[in-house]
């Protein structure tokens, strides 16, 4: 049976593992401390470890320890099976954002442990995949999933008219409805204008102004699913270049846009700002992408009785890649 | 689709924006030059895009540039989420009235109010509670005052 190595000493860490990993159905193993974690690691070869990032200090033991016991580039320990967990801002993390081991980042919201448990096994089940490819992964089983084809750039705003309606049916308050409209505008706009590249991975339209108008056919068709499992709404953005850099979209999300001394420049990409927006109003992201191949991106939200509790929802940032 | 209607009120030219701020949005072709003194109603804004706030700066940046006044009035949700966002997103400019969100407490409708940021600001930011249109109900402010506010506390 395969395991689940929690490395942190909240209680709190550990009844959300617990639940975890028997709606996952592994065996959860547990370290209190990051140099007891990396014997475990060694000893076990567990198939998933969650571990507290809260602290720097902390943090820097647990690499430490990678290190001296199978080394940071074993075959162990890969991105894809290591899940941060921290109550921090994005901004305020970058010992983890910068880190070689970032894969996934839980934001520790646990007090409704019925809800986000069961959410966030499916999101480990679709990492054990061989792929962590499709909207069906992450919903109900049964969700019923509508996809979108874009036939040229300007049917974008049409797409994003279309997800609001079915927000707006899905009874989703207008303002839930706008930034989950949001969203999907800037994943769609990442698809069709950031996501193309040569031969030579040199982007091709990023820098061509967003209203411009060309076909999306064979390597540049876009696609959009959006499902709806009476609690979580998903949306993916599916593009066939695979060209997802981890280390810029860290950047970008790991940024304080709001911070006094950040002004907007007029030649950035827009991209990064609007998706740490997104995670900080309660939105969580799953990048799945086989380099050169493919790029799925989803962005989750619950649809909760209040825009307060929307925003303090429970979330996570995750990224998956495959070379 | 980005729209707007011009009025003349008093020395100051009243600009209501409507509609989704976007790529397709061309402020220098639908308002022309920014007048010396421009009100700028957001009240019909429902949403900007990343696209929109460039475009947008780009606009007001030259309205501040010529030294004119600026006038924000009626800001949208979502407007007033970027300027609590983006610190140069009023390109200098006085943001007078905002609509602030409440939700029912009994049938969770999201209602809006109108609230002018002096008053926000003396009433040191603790929000009334408003009579749900729908059922009668009381609907609080819904959103994090820290956030929502932030750029009046400042
Ligand atoms: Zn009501």
């Amino acid at each position: 049976m395969s395991s689940l190595l929690l490395i942190s000493d909240i209680p709190e860490d550990h009844a959300f593992a617990t639940q975890v990993a028997k709606s996952v159905g592994c065996v959860l193993i547990h370290a209190k401390s990051p140099e007891e974690g990396a014997k475990m690691l060694r000893d076990q070869s567990p198939k998933f470890i969650f571990i507290d990032g809260s602290s720097a200090k902390t943090y820097q033991k647990f690499e430490e320890a990678i290190h001296e016991t199978v080394g940071l580039f074993s075959e162990l320990i890969q991105p894809n099976m290591i899940h941060f967990i921290s109550s921090e801002t994005m901004d305020s993390i970058p010992h983890l954002t910068q880190s070689p081991l970032f894969g996934h980042l839980i934001f520790r919201k646990f007090d409704k442990l019925d809800e986000c448990a069961p959410v966030y096994a499916r999101v480990l089940a679709a990492t054990a995949k061989e792929r962590a490819f499709g909207l069906e992964n992450f919903l109900r089983p049964g969700t019923k999933i509508q996809t979108i084809q874009l036939k040229s750039s300007d049917q974008k705003q049409g797409a994003v008219g279309a997800l609001t309606n079915y927000l707006n049916q899905a009874k989703f308050q207008p303002r839930m409805a706008t930034q989950i409209s949001n969203a999907v505008d800037e994943l769609l706009m990442n698809a069709i204008f950031d996501a193309p590249i040569d031969d030579t991975g040199k982007t091709l339209y990023s820098n061509t102004p967003r209203s411009t108008i060309f076909k999306l056919e064979g390597k540049s068709a876009v696609e959009m699913q959006v499902g709806f499992d009476g609690e979580y709404v998903g949306i993916t953005v599916v593009d066939h270049y695979g060209s997802l850099d981890k280390a810029r979209l860290l950047n970008h999300v790991s940024k304080n846009y709001s911070d006094e001394t950040y002004k907007l420049k007029l030649h950035q990409a827009g991209a990064g700002i609007g998706l740490a927006t997104i995670y900080q109003n309660g939105g969580s992201f799953f990048f799945s992408s086989c380099v050169r191949e493919r790029t799925e991106v989803t962005v989750f939200f619950r649809r909760t009785k209040s825009f307060v509790e929307f925003k303090n929802q429970f979330r996570f940032f995750s990224t998956q890649f495959y070379f | 689709m980005l729209n707007a209607t011009k009025e003349q009120a008093g020395s100051a030219t009243l600009i209501r924006l409507s509609g989704a701020i976007e790529e397709s949005a061309n402020f220098d072709k639908l308002l022309g030059p920014p007048p010396a003194e421009l009100i700028v109603s957001c009240k019909d804004v429902p949403r900007i895009n990343s696209v929109g706030v460039k475009a947008w700066i780009r606009y007001f940046q030259q309205a501040q540039a010529k030294g004119g006044k600026l006038t924000f009035i009626e800001c949208s949700t979502a407007i007033v989420e970027q300027i609590n966002l983006i610190s140069n997103f009023t390109c200098g400019g006085v943001v007078e009235s905002i609509y602030v969100p409440f939700s029912c407490e009994s049938c969770q409708k999201e209602l809006i109010g109108l609230f002018k940021t002096s008053d926000l600001k003396s009433l040191n930011f603790i929000l009334p509670e408003l009579k749900c249109s729908k059922c009668g109900g009381k609907a609080v402010f819904d959103d994090i005052p820290e956030e929502y506010l932030g750029f009046l506390m400042k």
